[in-house]
């Protein structure tokens, strides 16, 4: 029977989800608020509701989204990432209404989205962890319990905070005395963010590798999952390339890790499609960092070396199915790269490029290319949210085969306008370390050499931008 | 009847020259294109021509040096190398020809030593005839680039420039020729270069004649130019008396000021019972056929006054600098004046001068001179800085006079003795440390330059680094036609454009649309690539509403405010050199900036004592009269 779900998101994971709703056969809803108003989610959805004049409030209103939600009669909402995916509150108000809320129940998200709490079920499962504490004690009492923490485990240490996520709301302390100074703040960042100042510590593995690994469960406690991926190339804590599977050659860690990723979904009585997040450090040690209740950027190099359609089976599921495959049906084939295609500057310390209108957009095609993005010829990004444009998501049967076409793919990439991650990732897919599958999550930071680029144009294009300037100036203004 | 062709020696080409029945004929496009295009001919047209051309068997085809070596990166951005090794790979058998300056090289000033002999021994592994002249007519100015020459085994043609006037006689003549085989010994062309195309055929006959009765043996090479119409007279008078070679050009592409018609000369020689050797006239037709429908893309270059110019034998300007003179005249709104400067002042200050020969960089000199005595009202009352390193004998000694002392003390003073005695004759030039400028400029690039870049950079230093910047942003620009190049108003919409790159690889270009952003500050200009879209952002240029531009001060205003330490730009022009730093002390008459204006340097001086409170100006900046230079706090 046909459906109606609404998106409660925007950009490229919205037109995502709306292509998954439409293939099923059922309706899909849009909403935005008025600097989207020329966003391509809402010409695509079949319906779509203006919720306000925003910026990223209307997005976050849950009584809003409701509301919308109700009048338009929808059956189930599905809420991307970030904005109301992972808060709880939310996935309980669909649940107070009716409507279905595709990602797990509301407590295992409270639950796993409180990160001591977290802890505390993985502890209780034998899950390895990273030394850290409980959510600190309030006031001087709590920095006292931090300091005798990390004089314990030794400095440097993360402050993270509770409900925070998605690399936010983290910071490294390196000494007693940043922890004065950092403990205030990270309350204070962490209220304003997330409206709670919960905070809690961690020791921090130095240089690790973040390897996570994809699962899904149903409602009968089926658990599988979809292999790893290394998010290690990050740059302050946002992931900017994702790989899968993991390039770890010892098969059996990973094994082991996946296993360890299901045994931790069962024990917060998963459903829907997750991630298991871990650090894995130079002694091939692995810890548990968290769960995530949403589906991931990153889920796309998932479903390329599965074949598994990642959103569709969380619409399937939360519709009321039980999984069609067992872990036995999950074969992991070729590699595959997500390289996040930002309007951002790089050589600008990584600026967002917003408001800037996209003149030229043309991009790669051919075998073993995925695009993911929401930006047309013609778009003006707007300001206020971010600077992600499109998702380049490249297949390849061997790890070496991908990485030759990501590179064919990002020379056959033109985004003109905003300037974009393009030229930096160029110089990344050319890097012998990256090649080799040698990095870890200093990898950005060790190659700061990879922002010394100069965009090279080929000679057709430089001739054209002389008949260009001939046509401008309306003569040569070199040969008079 | 033998053609000569590249790779031939010097002693063989005598040879054979020596025992022809007939004359052979250089095809001057170099200088047609300098004298009625302003240099503009490109390399994509002589491209077209190039089998042609290869077929026609010319002793020789001039295609570089003169002015051209500098307009081709300023103005064409194509590499003077890069131009003569894809003409070579069309014409392997035509011997490519330069016009060197001596001592300026292809240049207006004196080089080093070191300089000169780097930059002919890289040119010379494309240029096989060199001819070589000195507009003083002084031999040792020329000695560096004879020796290079000759050491590279190329063909030297030294030069005796020729005038007309009293002085101007054969028993000169005949003796410069002499210094100069002193110098080369006798394996020489000998080139009478008639740069204005100055004095009658009769004249001219008599001059090859005079030579011929005391050097039998020489092969004389005549050099004219079309001004007054009546230069074939004069190649047929030089051809009858013995001249072995002369020079003309290809029909479709001839003006008033350069080289006349190719055709014309073999067709009136032929009646007078001389045949030019190694010719094929169709090959000769064929070229103006491939290259007539390219004329009309120059037309914007051609000079500003059409018709031959009989009064060429009082003014004497050489075909090579009629239009650029006459786009100075028109561009600085004096050319209402242009009788009174050509007839009346110019062949006065010829006069004043010596009456030496009016060619690079002396004509400039002559022309610079007579426009500002007629403009400025007190005549030379303002003399340049080349024009005092004329007086002061910084070219060479003057050939046939000194000028008269008022002249020079119009010039340096009252004192001006003790300045002649003190600074007076040529300067040995120092030596550069080429490494050392290797160096900057890949400093400059960013990347190691090759020889021929710079050999480029030696030269002109600034534009040098200009064109190859340009290059690193545009690519090789040779491929496009003129069409394109020097196309005015813009192309159509969805006009197509196609070309083929430097690789050989094909393009199309169409037009697309041109849009203003919203804010009017930028344009786009949409292009479709190869079947692809691009764009290109230009910045508007901002009407500064709020700023009102400085109001233009008269030269009166300028002075005044120099003897108060302001130093504003006294005349448009380029600064070429910032003399001083900031802080430096300087006394009165202290050079402080130098500028550049048609071809001409001319500092700038202090006028107070003082200190220099601030420098404005750039070097490479384009300033108008009343731009600020710099500003001296005089001393209390």
């Amino acid at each position: 029977m046909k459906k109606k779900i609404l998106i409660a998101n925007r950009g490229e994971i919205a037109l995502r989800i709306i292509r998954a709703v439409q293939e099923l056969g059922h309706i899909a809803v849009a909403i935005y608020e008025t600097p989207d108003k020329d966003a391509l989610h809402i010409r695509t959805a079949d319906e779509a509701v203006w919720i306000g004049d925003g910026p990223r409030c209307d997005y976050l209103n849950i009584d809003k989204v409701i509301g919308v939600a109700k009048k338009a009669e929808v059956d189930a909402i599905h809420p991307g990432y970030g904005f109301l995916a992972e808060n709880p509150d939310f996935a309980k108000a669909c649940e107070h209404s009716g409507i279905i809320f595709i990602g797990p129940p509301s407590d295992v998200i409270q639950s796993l989205g409180d990160k001591v709490t977290a802890r505390r079920i993985m502890k209780e499962a034998g899950i390895p962890m990273v030394p850290g504490t409980e959510n600190l004690s309030a006031g001087d009492h709590g920095l006292r319990e931090a300091i005798d923490f990390a004089d314990k485990y030794g400095y440097p240490v993360m402050l993270k905070a509770t409900a925070g996520g998605g690399g936010r709301g983290i910071r490294r302390v390196e000494n007693e005395k940043q922890m004065r100074a950092e403990l205030p703040m990270a309350r204070a960042e962490a209220k304003s963010a997330f409206n709670n100042d919960s905070v809690y510590l961690e020791k921090v593995v130095i240089n690790p590798k973040h390897i996570e690994v994809q699962i899904i469960a149903d409602k009968e406690g089926n658990t599988v999952h979809l292999g790893s991926r290394d998010c290690s190339i990050q740059r302050r804590n946002q992931k900017l390339v994702e790989i899968a599977p993991s390039l770890i050659q010892d098969k059996a860690l990973v094994d082991k890790i996946c296993e360890t990723a299901v045994t931790a979904a069962k024990a917060s009585h998963y459903v829907n499609a997750g991630t298991v997040e871990f650090l894995v450090d130079r002694d091939w040690n692995y810890y548990f960092m968290e769960i995530n209740t949403r589906v991931q950027v990153e889920h796309t190099v998932t479903e390329m070396v599965t074949g598994i359609d990642i959103v569709r089976t969380q619409i399937k599921l939360a519709l009321g199915k039980n999984l069609s495959f067992t872990q036995d049906d999950v074969h992991i084939r070729g590699y595959a790269v997500e390289m996040r295609i930002n309007a951002e500057d790089p050589q600008n310390n990584f600026m967002p490029e917003g408001g800037k209108t996209v003149s030229v957009y043309r991009s790669p095609g051919g075998y073993g290319v995925r695009l993911d993005g929401f930006v047309y010829q013609g778009f003006a990004i707007p300001k206020v949210y971010d600077s992600l444009l499109v998702k380049m998501t490249v297949f390849g049967f061997s790890w070496n085969e991908t990485v030759d076409r990501l590179l064919r793919c990002l020379n056959n990439f033109v985004i003109t306008g905003p300037k974009t991650t393009i030229p930096y990732y160029v110089n990344l897919v050319q890097d012998p370390d990256f090649k080799r599958g040698d990095f870890d999550t200093s990898f950005i930071e060790t190659h700061s050499h990879l922002i010394n680029y100069e965009e090279q144009a080929s000679e057709g294009n430089k001739l054209a931008h002389l008949i260009a300037e001939i046509h401008y100036k309306g003569e040569n203004p070199y040969a008079v | 009847m033998e053609r000569i062709v590249q790779g031939m020696g010097i002693t063989e080409v005598l040879k054979i020259m020596r025992q022809a029945d007939g004359y052979y004929i250089t095809n001057t496009a170099r200088d047609m294109s300098q004298s009625d295009y302003k240099n503009r001919i490109l390399l994509h047209t002589d491209l077209l021509a190039a089998p042609s051309r290869e077929e026609a068997g010319y002793f020789s085809l001039e295609i570089t040096g003169g002015a051209s070596v500098h307009v081709d990166i300023l103005r064409k951005q194509v590499d003077p190398f890069l131009k003569l090794e894809l003409l070579r790979e069309k014409m392997p058998k035509t011997m490519f020809q330069t016009l060197c300056r001596g001592i300026n090289l292809f240049g207006y000033r004196p080089y080093p030593q070191n300089v000169i002999r780097f930059v002919v021994k890289e040119f010379a592994k494309y240029v096989d005839v060199w001819r070589v002249f000195d507009f003083m007519n002084h031999v040792p100015n020329m000695q560096a680039v004879f020796e290079e020459v000759q050491a590279a085994g190329k063909i030297l043609e030294p030069c005796i420039c020729f005038s007309t006037g009293p002085e101007h006689t054969n028993e000169f003549y005949v003796k410069k020729v002499q210094e100069i085989l002193d110098v080369t010994g006798n394996e020489i062309v000998l080139c009478i270069k008639n740069h204005g195309g100055l004095g009658s055929p009769k004249r001219i006959g008599d001059l090859v004649d005079a030579v011929l009765q005391k050097y039998p043996d020489m092969v004389i090479h005549y050099h004219g130019h079309n001004t007054d119409g009546n230069d074939i007279g004069r190649i047929v008078a030089a051809a009858m008396a013995g001249a072995k070679i002369v020079d003309a050009s290809d029909h479709a592409f001839t003006g008033f000021y350069g080289p006349p018609p190719i055709l014309s000369v073999i067709h009136t020689l032929k009646e007078y019972g001389r045949s030019a050797v190694g010719i094929n006239e169709d090959a000769i037709m064929e070229t103006s056929e491939v290259l007539q429908p390219e004329r009309k893309y120059y037309e914007y270059f051609e000079s500003q006054i059409k018709g031959f110019d009989p009064t060429v034998q009082i003014h004497k300007l050489p075909g090579g600098a009629m239009g650029s003179s006459l786009e100075q005249a028109a561009k600085g709104g004096f050319l209402d004046k242009m009788p009174e400067i050509l007839h009346k002042e110019l062949p006065k200050v010829q006069i004043e001068l010596g009456n030496y020969w009016s060619v690079t960089p002396g004509s400039q000199i002559l022309w610079t001179t007579a426009v500002s005595n007629v403009q400025g009202g007190d005549r030379y009352g303002n003399c340049s800085g080349d024009l005092k390193n004329l007086l002061l004998g910084k070219y060479g000694p003057f050939p046939f006079y000194q000028p008269p002392d008022w002249i020079y003390e119009k010039a340096f003073g009252p004192e001006w003795k003790k300045v002649l005695e003190e600074q007076g004759g040529m300067e040995a030039i120092e030596d550069i440390d080429i490494d050392k400028e290797r160096k900057v400029l890949a400093d400059k690039l960013g990347y190691a330059p090759t020889e021929q870049q710079l050999v480029t950079y030696l030269q002109h230093p600034n534009d040098a680094v200009n064109f190859f910047r340009f290059e690193e942003k545009f690519g090789r620009v040779y491929v496009l036609p003129p069409s394109i190049l020097f196309r005015r108003g813009g192309f159509k919409l969805g006009e197509s454009i196609t070309f083929k790159d430097h690789s050989g690889k094909e393009h199309i270009i169409e037009m697309g649309p041109m849009q203003e952003s919203e804010d009017g500050s930028e344009t786009n200009v949409y292009l479709n690539i190869d079947h692809h879209q691009r764009n290109f952002v230009f910045e508007n240029a901002v009407a500064q509403a709020g700023e009102a531009k400085a109001a233009k001060l008269s030269k009166k205003e300028i002075e005044d405010l120099a003897k108060a330490g302001d130093v504003r730009t006294p005349f448009t022009a380029n600064v070429c050199e910032i003399s001083v730093k900031e802080g430096q002390e300087v006394k009165a008459g202290e050079k402080l900036v130098v500028l550049e204006a048609m071809k001409m340097q001319t500092p700038v001086n202090s006028e107070v004592d003082g200190v220099v409170a601030k420098i404005v100006a750039k070097v490479g900046d384009a300033v108008q009269p009343g731009d600020e230079l710099v500003k001296v706090t005089p001393s209390a």
